[in-house]
């Protein structure tokens, strides 16, 4: 990619401005937590309708978060997430079938599974620019139901598999499947805040401002091309985990291309953010929209097209300085 | 040994139409950078278009003008696809290529609205005609096959190496800085790209209908052997999206008959991940180094 699309938070001009940031800090650090808070006693005051909605709609959030990382740190799209996701959430299906464990002994294998399956996906891209890798995993978002019915004593064929397992014994279920997928999305945010300081985070970033640079103090691009996926790999599967937990069942009806392409529009809506907030946006797009459509089926793919178009259109018609303010602040 | 040589040539025809596809996505990627993640479904909907003006939903005329009609549509549709996203593509490459499949989700949701979602048969006028070469059977679809896309081919090349714009094209996807000092205007030349793109999506998506049936998705599926032509043969190559299609053509033939049918989509990404492992810049690529 000759061009970067986001700039990085050392390269954005807010650094200049300490009385502006300083400002900002507070409402900042408090929005989150505040966030957090309604969101944790919600289940006390809402039906089950939409605990059921939004434990389903954490997990989409984590799934958005996986294509941001992606977009933020190693500059690429992947239009094939839908495939990461399915594999976290087959892992958890199949774990339950055949050892019976839980959605919890599950999560960590799940996470493994990803991250094998995204660097696998980059390894043969690692030295290309970013379109291959686009177009491979677009390719592998539509084998995989293919390959999904054909083996169908293992996965279940058109049917899928249920997810029956309580994650914490004793617990009500429809609180499990709400406090769970919050939970992860919490540790997402705050493992992905983490990662920010880490040096790996350092070297992915300067990596993707200046390949050449980064090259030569050593860093190789391949490298962070295969880091980027698995990492990136390893959130999706989080998301499926949680994800066929919350729904309780996994089929291959619910992988399609078109899941990863929502995917992608819900990073986009969310402006890559890879904040609680942001991804909370971006997940409650891609939940309730569907919802509140049901009735005009054909209708939305047009609506996800669109916003697609007025977001990143809309943003690129904004002013220099709210643009930086709106993407880079805080990467 | 019979088989072999007529599933190669069936699947030689259907390569000609992947490759005039991969042919659209190549040019408007060596020309602005982005890849359009639309193609498949605004050729999908040109054809929809066609088969409204001949199935009498949106009139009932002859093929030639509907064609024809239609081709003036695409040129529009084209030109403000490309329009919408101007504004980001000097910008950025990855944002205008997640624009593209807006455009695409867009021209999708279009197609079902106004034509629905079933699947539809449309004949192409072609005479009934057979004939046996050996182990190969010849029909006038596959001669019109042919034929078309010589046709296409040589009119783009002569379009290419013979006039201005070609020359302008050529100057822009080999240095785009180097031909706007000289004052080339680079939007143009986009323009052209995209709008050629566009006429040999059409061309290619009427020829394809004949052996699938017609329906939202089923064009914007057979663009994915497109898609993997292009990586085949480098993303920047015209001769390398032609014998990309061949290629893919061919082996698909090849592989759902000696193997399995079902696997289509699995084969793709078998070929894509193996292609970008041994010639990670495809097959007519020249390899080069990076200078710091």
């Amino acid at each position: 990619m000759s061009s970067l699309p986001l700039t990085t938070a050392a390269a954005q001009p807010v650094a200049a401005q300490p009385a502006a940031a300083g400002a900002r800090r507070p409402l900042s650090a408090v929005l989150p937590a505040l966030g957090l808070g309604v969101l944790l006693v919600l289940p006390l005051l809402a039906g089950g309708y939409w605990t059921f909605t939004l434990g389903l709609c954490f997990a989409n959030a984590i799934a958005i978060l996986s294509v941001s990382f992606l977009v933020r740190y190693g500059g690429e799209v992947s239009i094939g997430h839908g495939v990461f996701v399915a594999a976290g959430a087959y892992t958890v299906a199949l774990m339950e079938k055949y050892l019976g464990l839980s959605v919890l002994a599950a999560l960590p294998l799940a996470a493994v599974a990803g991250a094998l399956l995204g660097a696998a996906f980059a390894f043969p891209s690692r030295h290309l620019s970013g379109i291959y890798l686009a177009v491979a995993t677009m390719a592998l978002a539509l084998s995989l139901p293919e390959v999904l019915l054909h083996f169908s004593t293992l996965s279940g064929g058109y049917e899928g598999l249920y997810v029956k397992l309580d994650a914490v014994p004793g617990a009500a279920k429809s609180l499990q499947r709400y406090y769970l997928p919050l939970l992860g999305l919490a540790a997402v945010v705050l493992l992905l805040k983490n990662f920010r300081r880490s040096r790996q985070a350092m070297a992915l970033l300067l990596i993707r401002t200046s390949a050449h640079a980064a090259e030569s103090f050593g860093i190789r691009r391949s490298w962070a091309r295969l880091w980027c996926m698995a990492l990136s790999g390893a959130i999706a599967a989080i998301a499926g985990a949680l994800l066929s937990f919350s729904s309780s069942t996994v089929s291959p009806n619910s992988f399609t291309l078109w899941t990863s392409i929502f995917l992608l529009v819900g990073s986009v809506v969310s402006l890559y953010s890879l904040s609680l907030v942001g991804s909370l946006v971006g997940g409650l797009f891609l939940t309730l929209m569907p919802l509140l459509l049901a009735g005009a089926g054909n209708w939305v793919p047009i609506l996800y097209g669109a916003a697609l178009l007025a977001v990143v259109l809309g943003v690129n018609a904004l002013p220099p300085h709210v643009r930086a303010r709106l993407e880079g602040g805080r990467t | 040994m019979g088989d072999l040589i007529g599933l190669a040539w069936s699947g030689v025809i259907s390569g000609c139409l992947y490759a005039m596809g991969a042919i659209g996505i190549v040019l408007i990627y060596k020309s602005s950078n982005v890849v359009n993640f639309a193609h498949g479904n605004l050729a999908g909907l040109a054809a929809f278009i066609v088969f409204g003006f001949t199935a009498g939903i949106l009139g009932n005329m002859a093929w030639g003008v509907a064609v024809v009609l239609t081709l003036a549509i695409m040129v529009v549709v084209m030109a403000a696809s490309y329009l919408l996203i101007a504004p980001l593509v000097f910008k950025s490459d990855l944002t205008s290529t997640i624009a593209t499949l807006g455009i695409g989700l867009v021209a999708q949701g279009v197609t079902q609205l106004v034509f629905g979602s079933n699947v539809v048969s449309m004949d192409l006028p072609l005479p009934a005609w057979k004939a046996q070469l050996g182990p190969i059977r010849v029909t006038s679809y596959d001669v019109a096959v042919l034929l078309v896309t010589a046709t296409a081919i040589g009119l783009l090349y002569l379009l290419i190496e013979r006039t201005r714009v070609g020359i302008a094209f050529r100057a822009v996807s080999a240095n785009p800085f180097a031909s706007r000092v000289c004052g080339l205007n680079l939007r143009n030349v986009h323009l052209f790209s995209w709008v050629v793109a566009g006429v040999l999506g059409l061309v290619a998506s009427l020829l394809i209908v004949p052996t699938t049936f017609l329906s939202s998705t089923s064009v914007a599926s057979f663009m994915l052997q497109a898609f993997a032509a292009a990586v085949v043969g480098g993303f920047s190559s015209l001769p390398g999206a032609v014998l990309g299609g061949i290629f893919i053509g061919v082996l698909m033939n090849l592989l759902s008959f000696y193997v399995a049918a079902e696997f289509n989509n699995t084969y793709q990404l078998a070929i894509i991940l193996l292609v970008l492992n041994l010639f990670p810049k495809g097959v007519l690529a020249v390899r080069g180094g990076a200078r710091v």
